[in-house]
């Protein structure tokens, strides 16, 4: 079971400057419990009350009923707050108010300052006379343009002594105009998000160390007094594998007679699509201090993430679809070191001596090394060779007639052939005309080889194609007689 | 021994032999790594002045690129694809180089067969299709001798094919080996230096500006008087610009 009490205290500021409010201590059966103590920045109300030139003009335009609009500052930056009061003042006793034209705010951000119950609240004496004071509206105003920007002045209607008897008089009241110089800022940094005052940057993140396709939270919060609602969203530099959304934003701003105080807060969510260890440069903003007239920058410390490997279940659900390499720059590709093939200058091998030479060398050893090898050849008397390729060809020249009767299948017209051939070709080889061809002259020419065995194969040989041109029947194939004759001629040729 | 001594000569010829690289160079490595790149480019030009090679050109092409000055980053470029073209790096590098020229004269098509022609054609160095004809040479006649020597019907068939292919080789690569002097020996070509060149009808002071080139740009050289330039660009304009506005690539 739980309970509370709650004791409530209305404290009242009577100037301005930091305070603590000590902790409070409270006996609780046996032990003692303590609430923290509080911290409590009371800042200076703007002055806004109407100076005396102006209320001397409003007593002139009429001594019973004026009003006025004042304002916190004649000269202000773009953006810096100003505070206008807007001041009835009246000696009636009896007053209602009917209609009224509020100020048209040209080149103006307004807020307005809640003031409660309206009312005459106060009193004043302006030249000896005394009024009752009725404030009948405060705004904060921020210069959104610079020049001179005007307030036109505002007109009420009013009917006064009205009782029961008397319906009373109406009266139409015009306040003074009012007149705002606001100064451009100077030269705006990059980083500079709109905001003019005083400002205080908190960076937060929940967690450093994550997975990969995890969130992490990363919260800016501005606070401090400034044309909070006027502040932009900073850009944050993330690495490009981070995504990063748009940020939620959460106001906790109030507007009272200090004009706009409070804070705003920017929630980001991020998620690193990959693991690895990324470092963000510090966050930095600037802001606007009117107080000095010159930008301040707010930084942050740099984050450190470490991003592991995610598991499959996260990156099942948001694996991010392929994405092409971004190019973010342009440079020239490096320098190439190491062998830079450095060569004599003007140095070219081609149509130098070397060069000419080196083509020559094969060619001229080629013509040398031939030359050689025929003297060579002859010298070894590879004469066998030669002759035997001489062999082939007379054979085969020999026989040319009786190759095209064997390929027509004309079998007379082919011993006729071998016959003419074996008779021309040895009458052509021992200088004879073909009637001396006979078996007494082959054995007398050819006698001497391979112990007559040649001269009796040649003899043999025309007998048969003799025979064949006119017997009904052959011994032997006719490729067979061509082969015989072929080799018998060529062994005559390679005899020595 | 002689014999040693001549074939030592023979096989140098064949083989690419590169000159010592200097200690320097990899001090100008350092310094180029460090980003001192004047210091870098000081080295490298003095090298320059005794040594030929793409990649020395590339290197100081990139020194005066990082110290801003386009027209000489073009100029050392470009001698530098010449030398080597179809090299990935140095094209790039120029395309850049020349993305940040003032002037857009529209680069003719130049008569070549794409990137496969310019690597066939270039190589690592300027002397590789003269090495390549050497080669040739000597393969066609062993290739030849062999033929002379061999008795067996096929052999003697391929090696004469082999003969045959060489020598078509050593006279393709003896043409190419003098298209590529000519091409890198070639002083057609410019590249104007001076922020903004007044180009002039006549080669001299004060006659018609033509038109007006600014630094960076190439032009075709066509002759010299007096030290004057008589300029062709691409799109066929013609005019003098005056001594020291352009250096010969």
């Amino acid at each position: 079971m739980s309970s509370s009490v709650t004791r409530t205290y209305v404290l009242q500021a009577t100037q301005p400057g930091d305070f603590t409010i000590g902790a409070a201590t409270a006996r609780v059966g046996q032990g003692t419990i303590q609430t923290a103590p509080i911290k409590i920045k009371v800042v200076k109300s703007e002055n806004a009350a109407p100076n005396s030139g102006l209320l001397d003009q409003g007593q002139k335009r009429d001594a019973n009923l004026f009003c006025t609009i004042s304002l916190s500052k004649s000269k202000a930056y773009v953006g810096e707050q100003i505070i206008a009061t807007y001041t009835l003042y009246s000696r009636y006793s009896s007053i209602e108010s009917s209609e009224y034209d509020m100020p048209k705010l040209d080149g103006f951000w307004a807020e307005e300052i809640d003031l409660g119950e309206p009312g005459f609240n106060s009193t004043a004496t302006v030249n000896g006379i005394g009024y009752r004071v009725a404030i009948l509206k405060k705004q904060v105003l921020f210069p959104q343009r610079s020049g001179t920007l005007r307030l036109s002045p505002m007109t009420l209607n009013f009917r006064v002594n009205r009782s029961f008897f008397n319906n009373g008089t109406a009266v139409r009241i015009t306040s003074n105009s009012a007149e705002v110089i606001a100064m451009e800022l100077p030269a705006k940094p990059a980083d500079h998000i709109g905001a003019v005052g005083e400002l205080k940057m908190d960076v937060e993140v929940a967690n450093t160390s994550v997975k990969a396709n995890e969130a992490i939270d990363l919260t800016v919060k501005f606070s401090g007094r400034a044309n909070l609602k006027l502040i932009d969203a900073p850009k944050l530099n993330f690495p490009t594998d981070f995504e990063s959304y748009d940020p939620k934003i959460t106001d906790r701003i109030t507007v009272n007679g200090g004009g706009m105080n409070g804070s705003r807060e920017f929630q980001y969510l991020v998620i690193p699509r990959h693991e690895g260890d990324y470092n963000v440069p510090s966050i930095t903003f600037s802001y606007f201090d009117p107080s000095t007239g010159k930008f301040k920058q707010l930084s942050s410390a740099p984050l450190d993430f470490h991003i592991a490997q995610g598991d499959g279940s996260a990156a099942l659900v948001t694996r991010p679809s392929k994405t092409d390499v971004k190019q973010l720059d342009r440079d020239i590709r490096f320098i190439r070191t190491g062998d830079l093939a450095l060569e004599p200058k003007n140095h070219h091998l081609f149509a130098s001596w070397p060069y000419v030479a080196g083509l020559a060398a094969p060619a001229l050893a080629f013509v040398a090394f031939f030359g050689w090898f025929r003297r060579r050849q002859k010298l070894l008397g590879d004469l066998q060779g030669l002759r035997r390729r001489g062999a082939d060809r007379v054979a085969k020249q020999r026989l040319k007639e009786a190759e095209a009767a064997l390929k027509a299948n004309d079998r007379i017209a082919f011993y006729t052939a071998i016959g003419r051939s074996l008779e021309g070709f040895f009458a052509d080889k021992f200088n004879l005309g073909v009637a001396e061809v006979h078996a007494a002259m082959i054995a007398e020419k050819l006698g001497h080889i391979e112990g007559g065995s040649l001269a009796q194969q040649y003899t043999a040989l025309i007998a048969e194609c003799e025979m064949a041109r006119f017997a009904p029947f052959e011994n032997k194939a006719r490729q067979q007689i061509y082969d015989e004759a072929a080799l018998l001629i060529r062994r005559i040729v390679d005899q020595p | 021994m002689r014999m040693s001594l001549i074939l030592f000569a023979l096989f140098a010829l064949f083989t690419k032999v590169s000159a010592d690289v200097p200690n320097s160079a990899s001090a100008a490595e350092d310094a180029y790594s460090k980003g001192e790149y004047a210091n870098a480019l000081a080295i490298f030009d003095s090298l320059d002045r005794t040594y030929s090679s793409a990649s020395l050109l590339f290197n100081i092409g990139n020194c005066h690129m990082k110290l801003g000055d386009i027209p000489h980053a073009v100029l050392y470029y470009e001698r530098a694809i010449r030398i080597q073209p179809g090299a990935d790096d140095i094209q790039s590098n120029l395309d850049y180089a020349r993305s940040k020229v003032v002037d857009r004269v529209s680069e003719l098509p130049a008569l070549t067969l794409g990137s496969l022609w310019d690597r066939l054609r270039g190589g690592k160095d300027l002397d590789q299709w003269a090495r390549r004809s050497l080669w040739a040479c000597l393969f066609t006649f062993l290739m030849a001798a062999g033929f002379v020597i061999v008795r067996k019907h096929l052999l003697r068939r391929t090696l004469l094919v082999a003969a045959v292919i060489g020598f078509t080789t050593m006279v393709l690569s003896i043409g190419l080996a003098a298209y590529r002097l000519s091409e890198v020996t070639d002083r057609s070509q410019a590249i104007i230096m001076q922020p903004k060149v007044d180009v002039r009808g006549e080669p001299r002071d004060g006659s018609t500006t033509v038109f007006v080139l600014h630094e960076g740009t190439k032009v075709s050289v066509l002759q010299e008087q007096n030290g004057w330039f008589e300029v062709k660009l691409s799109s066929g304009s013609v005019g003098w610009a005056a001594p020291g506005s352009l250096e010969v690539i």
